[in-house]
């Protein structure tokens, strides 16, 4: 599993199904090197936030981009974006929400949080991993974020 | 020209009303009585008239009869009969005898004359200066008495005079002759006016006209009319100077009348005042009963006022307004039932209102629910899903190889039914989103809408052979992006089933059905089964096998839920092969 110093993508997805089959997507595209998971929001949050006493903290660590659930047991996805958006250290990391629902306040609120992007994850597996792939590849080849 | 209102209000009209009735009736009370005073003082000054001329009269029957039978004496007496014969030369001595016998020696205001046939006059005893001017003979013994005449200027005469004879039933050979003067003055006239009341005059002279005297002077004859003797109950009215009102007679054997008069004002004059008097009484009634009738309209109308005032308090949201109408008439009735009524009012309000809150409580609640039950689908129902499409198409990516080909069919199978679960659940959410959604209402301008259906239809069309036709479409009122909805589930379903057809036909109109406008969508395609047509609209409903035509059945359920939100309705005509027609209502721009 990759460390998270290397952290170049940050997959925040509670269902192990999904979390696979979007590594395998990433992996396709060779871009699954530096993937790191966080199974709910508390954990995504603690990797940012947390005191230290927790493996993941590693102040400094920066992700190209954070693939972000939104339904996400113990703190929600919108909550994460939320503080995250809201910390000045995390607040230019591209969030791209990868979420099922095709809801409207849910789509209008993630962009009112600042959300860069909102992917509705396709049922058909070949629609997924295109969604996934490309999300990859732009994020971390074309986007240049800021140093 | 225009009629003008009175909008008056009933504390003005009321007691207008009653004001002009009271005063119409006081006026025909008072002219009425009035009527009746005039024709008592009329009818009694008549009688005042008619009675002082009788006595008069009658007085002067008794004096003209005494005055008669003192000239037949003179004229039967032989003294004088001889003095007459004799032509004046024998027995003046005797004749003056007998007419001192008559009146004394001085006596005032009398003359005796004896005349002879020849028209002299043999004798002249009294005031020369009234004596009488030579004149035919009398035809009789008795006395004949001689209209009124004026001889030098102021005095008012009368004589009467009889034939002598020789001896009894001789010829006649002159004539003796009484004149009397009428004293007249101003002091005889108020003692005659004094005797008859103060304001009644008495007129003395000729029946015929010529002289007249009111006592004091002589005057001019009254008119013929105030002359005319009559038996009527009134006097007649006349006009000497001012109006006047008498009676006139003659005594009887006599040119001589008497009028008796009375100014008509005198006589009027206690009916001026009684007219007065009761026009002043009449005020004070009109305007007690004006001031009565306002009072009792003031004491309808400003409970009434109350109540309105109230009821547009009401009306504008103050339930708890009542009103203060005391007393247990109809108004006070009326007020408690006001209130009564108010109270319901205020009741059924407060009920309403704790009802709407309960149920808009109860709404949000299953909207809520609702809310996070399509959440929770859309979330948790694709998922799994997709975990069963992703790791069937990974086994066969990374088993493929060493699979045979049931094997590989049995995945496709798997492959092909989560597509069609995760259709189904995108349908089911969509249609669910529309029950819930607000409709946002404006000018939708429908030719417009169906051009960019009609233009995204055709793209995916792709190079098939479709002949899409697009009529006069009048704009609607409505949500645009339900309405979008719709056209393309329609225009869709044209596209779909008319995939078998070379080349597919889509025609797209509408048709005015009185104010409403019809909308159509219409196509060449495999159309359906009239007997099935209820089911059409149904939530995966489906008159066709998914083999022939792929498909979840919640498209014209979407349709219909659209159209029915906005007021519409929906049906289809068809048969089978033989296209199919779906008609749509909306409310259009004037009307909504």
């Amino acid at each position: 599993m990759t460390q998270p110093h290397e952290v170049e993508i940050l997959l925040v997805e509670d269902n192990p199904s999904d979390a696979e089959l979007t590594l395998r997507a990433l992996k396709q595209r060779n871009l699954a090197n530096q993937v790191f998971v966080c199974h709910d929001g508390a954990e995504a949050l603690e990797f940012f936030f947390g005191d230290g006493s927790h493996a993941l903290r590693e102040i400094g660590v920066v992700p190209k981009v954070i693939l972000l659930d939104l339904k996400l047991p113990k703190v929600d996805g919108l909550e994460v974006l939320r503080r995250l958006k809201e910390e000045a250290r995390t607040k230019s990391i591209p969030v791209v929400v990868l979420t099922s629902s095709r809801e409207e306040p849910d789509i209008a609120r993630a962009y009112r949080l600042g959300a860069n992007s909102y992917i509705v994850k396709p049922v058909d597996f070949e629609a997924f991993a295109r969604a996934v792939s490309d999300v990859g590849l732009y994020w971390l080849l074309l986007n240049h974020p800021p140093r | 020209m225009t009629r003008r209102r009175w909008n008056w209000s009933i504390e003005r009209k009321l007691p207008l009303l009653f004001s002009v009735l009271l005063l119409a009736v006081v006026l025909v009370m008072l002219g009425a009585a009035y009527g009746q005073v005039r024709t008592s003082a009329l009818s009694f000054a008549s009688e005042r008239v008619k009675r002082s001329t009788k006595e008069w009269v009658n007085a002067s029957v008794r004096s003209t009869a005494q005055q008669r039978s003192q000239v037949a004496t003179l004229v039967a007496d032989p003294g004088v009969r001889d003095f007459v014969a004799s032509g004046g030369k024998r027995g003046r001595d005797w004749a003056l005898a007998a007419m001192r016998r008559i009146a004394p020696d001085n006596t005032p205001n009398v003359a005796m004359e004896v005349w002879d046939d020849g028209g002299h006059r043999l004798l002249l005893r009294g005031d020369s200066a009234f004596a009488s001017e030579p004149a035919p003979l009398p035809a009789s013994d008795s006395g004949v008495v001689s209209p009124y005449r004026v001889q030098r200027d102021t005095l008012i005469l009368s004589d009467m005079q009889a034939v002598v004879r020789r001896g009894p039933e001789g010829a006649v050979i002159g004539r003796v002759v009484v004149v009397r003067r009428l004293n007249v003055s101003a002091q005889a006239r108020q003692t005659l006016t004094g005797i008859s009341g103060g304001d009644m005059s008495l007129l003395i002279g000729n029946a015929d006209g010529g002289v007249w005297t009111d006592l004091e002077k002589v005057i001019p004859a009254p008119p013929a009319a105030a002359r005319a003797e009559h038996d009527s109950a009134l006097a007649i009215p006349y006009v000497r100077g001012d109006a006047k009102i008498g009676a006139a007679a003659r005594i009887p054997g006599t040119p001589i009348m008497f009028i008796s008069e009375l100014p008509r004002r005198t006589v009027l004059a206690p009916t001026q005042v009684y007219l007065r008097r009761m026009s002043l009484i009449a005020a004070v009634i009109v305007l007690v009963g004006a001031f009565g009738a306002w009072w009792v309209s003031r004491g309808i109308t400003d409970p009434l006022n109350h109540l309105t005032t109230a009821a547009a308090a009401i009306a504008s949201g103050d339930l708890a307004r009542r009103v203060d109408v005391p007393g247990h008439d109809e108004l006070g009735r009326l007020g408690n039932s006001f209130n009564t009524m108010a109270g319901e009012v205020q009741r059924a309000r407060s009920d309403l209102e704790g009802q709407v809150v309960e149920r808009t409580r109860a709404l949000s609640e299953t909207n809520a629910e609702l809310e996070a039950f399509s959440y929770s689908v859309s979330h948790d129902l694709r998922a799994p899903l997709r975990a069963i499409h992703g790791f069937a198409r990974i086994l066969l990516e990374d088993h493929g190889a060493g699979m045979d080909g049931e094997a590989k069919r049995v995945l496709g199978v798997i492959d092909e039914n989560t597509r069609r679960m995760g259709q189904l659940i995108d349908d089911l959410l969509a249609f669910s989103r529309l029950g819930r959604k607000e409709i946002e209402t404006a000018r939708v301008d429908m030719a417009e809408l169906v051009r960019g259906v009609v233009d995204e239809i055709r793209r995916h069309a792709g190079d098939r052979p479709l002949e899409i036709t697009v009529g006069a479409l009048p704009p609607a009122r409505g949500d645009r992006n339900m309405l979008r909805q719709a056209v393309t589930n329609l225009l869709d379903n044209a596209a779909k089933f008319t995939r078998k057809r070379t080349p597919g036909r889509i025609e797209v109109g509408s048709q005015a059905n009185g104010a409403e406008a019809v909308y159509y969508v219409k196509d060449n395609g495999a159309g359906f089964d009239p007997r099935y047509a209820s089911k059409l609209f149904g939530v995966f409903q489906r008159l066709h096998r998914a083999e022939e035509f792929e498909g979840t059945g919640v498209g014209l359920a979407i349709v219909q839920r659209v159209v029915q939100r906005h007021g519409g309705r929906v049906w289809a005509e068809g048969k089978l092969d033989g296209g199919a027609t779906f008609y749509f209502t909306l409310p259009g721009v004037s009307n909504a």
